[in-house]
């Protein structure tokens, strides 16, 4: 599969102060890929490295097999899309103009402007003044800035952050339909829903190291605790480990017609955060 | 290096109707009109007196509306956005300098019927302004890309409005003075003696020792402007 981001000992120092150490993966094509961690982990310095923004102490970071620091050419420009935690918009000009702005910076119709609006359920707004729209359709619209141009590659830094879940909804079936149709997406999130629902793989960052990596489903099955949860009809619930002993005590109950529902005891990737780090991920 | 013209286009186009709903840069534009008002009723002015305001013009217009526009998107945090478009270097400069070319050669054009100025050669005074409103826009967008708002903006321009405006008085002191000698080598003082220097019928040939100070000038801000530029791409 071919790699659109590699990444390989990547350190990063702002004075003494160590913001990235030793941090590798890679993202293959048409993966959406989270990094997650709490604030001050490294995930916004990992984007700014990777989106030209800043660079790096020390390490490769590499994008479409070239040296970040490239993308600053206009072509490479235009095979990205970037949602940053502070995504400026022009808030005297209407939703439609702002757009209109980036249709002509990345030669996209204007009919463009249109479909994205759907994706993020803004349609009806877009004469509105972005003065006037609230934090959530901010969002929105800078999500909609960011895949105007259709781009290869792209990145979101906590996308659905202000928004209900409604609309977030509406921002994963659009994240589901880029992926589909062969984008690649790197992600920040500090919601575990968010990244189990979009991710196929999760790296955990945290103190500027990552310490696990791996899809969601996999790395639950790693973490889980080996047992499964009963709940009994006399409304209790019972707690039973995997193995022989455990499957005789479930024979039991279901011989007694005692059983109401069999869970098994997968943690959550937040629950496997806390485990490796000790500490909450928001 | 890449230049697009649509992309130049683009950033014009939001500019101009991003500043048409601007009170704050439409009411400073507005200022130098007032003046030359002010100047055109006193009767018959003397050619310094009518380049106090093309010069505040160029200084108020040129000079200051850039910078606040500059600084204004760097505020809002736009400026990075386009910073991670396609747009290069000199596309996103060219499309912010356009507009406020445009409005300052606007004002100037009104500003001299008010104060009666009629340049014996034209074409002269216009290649003259062009390049001294080149000269103003560069020294806006390197002023705007120092600041971090357009508050501040509006108070680290102003020494240079006052220099940009009244300084060519300066050079009249340089015999006493030998300091006030690097005002004559001043863009806004180059401006005045090359106007002299044509109502007195002078062509091309005869100023074009003026005409290369203001390039020289043009030359360095851009240069400054450019290289302030690259430093804010990268956080």
């Amino acid at each position: 599969m071919e790699k659109i981001i590699e990444v390989k000992s990547l350190a990063k120092l702002f004075g003494n102060q160590r913001a990235l150490e030793d941090v590798s993966f890679e993202v293959s094509k048409g993966e959406v890929f989270g990094f997650l961690g709490p604030s001050g982990s490294g995930k916004t310095t990992t984007i700014k490295i990777l989106t030209a923004q800043l660079t790096q102490t020390d390490g490769d970071a590499l994008v479409f097999g070239h040296p970040a620091a490239q993308l600053k050419h206009p072509m490479n420009r235009k095979k990205i899309g970037i949602l940053t935690d502070n995504s400026g918009l022009y808030e005297r000009l209407s939703i439609f103009d702002n757009l209109k702005l980036y249709c002509g910076l990345y030669d996209v119709s204007l009919s463009r402007i249109e479909e994205v609006l759907e994706m993020v359920n803004l349609k009806a707004e877009s004469k509105k003044i972005v003065s006037k729209l609230s934090k959530g359709m901010l969002q929105r619209v800078t999500l909609a800035r960011a895949f105007l141009h259709k781009p290869e590659l792209l990145f979101l830094d906590e996308p659905t952050s202000s928004l209900d879940p409604v609309n977030s909804r509406h921002i994963y079936r659009g994240l589901q339909e880029l992926k589909d149709n062969g984008t690649t997406i790197f992600l920040t999130t500090h919601d575990m829903n968010e990244a189990e629902l979009l991710c196929d793989r999760v790296a955990f960052l945290h103190n500027g190291t990552i310490q696990l990596i791996g899809p969601p489903k996999e790395l639950r099955k790693r973490y889980a605790d080996n047992t499964l949860t009963v709940e009994l009809t006399d409304g209790t619930t019972e707690v039973i480990a995997k193995g022989e002993a455990g499957a005789e005590k479930l024979y039991r109950f279901m011989s007694e017609n005692k059983v109401v529902s069999v869970n098994t005891n997968e943690p959550t990737l937040g629950d496997i955060f806390v485990e490796i780090t000790g500490r909450k991920l928001s | 290096m890449t230049f697009s013209l649509k992309r130049a286009l683009a950033i014009f186009h939001k500019d101009y109707k991003d500043l048409s709903k601007n009170m704050y840069v439409s009411f400073t534009a507005v200022i130098p009109l007032f003046m030359a008002l002010l100047y055109g009723s006193q009767g018959e002015l003397t050619i310094e007196m009518q380049y106090i305001v093309i010069n505040m013009t160029l200084s108020l217009v040129a000079a200051f509306i850039q910078c606040s526009l500059i600084a204004e998107e760097k505020e809002k945090n736009t400026l990075r956005g386009l910073m991670l478009s396609p747009a290069s270097t000199v596309e996103i400069l060219a499309g912010k300098g356009m507009l406020t070319f445009l409005t300052t050669i606007f004002i100037i054009v009104i500003s001299c019927f008010l104060i009666d100025y009629k340049p014996e050669s034209l074409a002269v005074i216009a290649v003259a302004i062009a390049l001294s409103t080149v000269f103003y826009i560069g020294l806006g967008t390197f002023l705007g890309l120092i600041t971090r708002s357009v508050m501040e903006a509006s108070v680290v321009i102003m020494p240079f409005f006052f220099l940009f405006t009244f300084g060519s008085y300066g050079a009249m002191l340089a015999e006493r003075f030998p300091i006030f000698k690097a005002a004559e080598y001043m863009p806004n003082t180059q401006l005045v003696e090359l106007a002299g220097a044509v109502q007195l019928g002078a062509g091309f040939a005869d100023i074009w020792s003026h005409l290369f100070v203001i390039i020289i000038w043009i030359a360095a801000v851009f240069v400054l402007a450019y290289r302030i530029f690259k430093k804010r791409m990268m956080d």
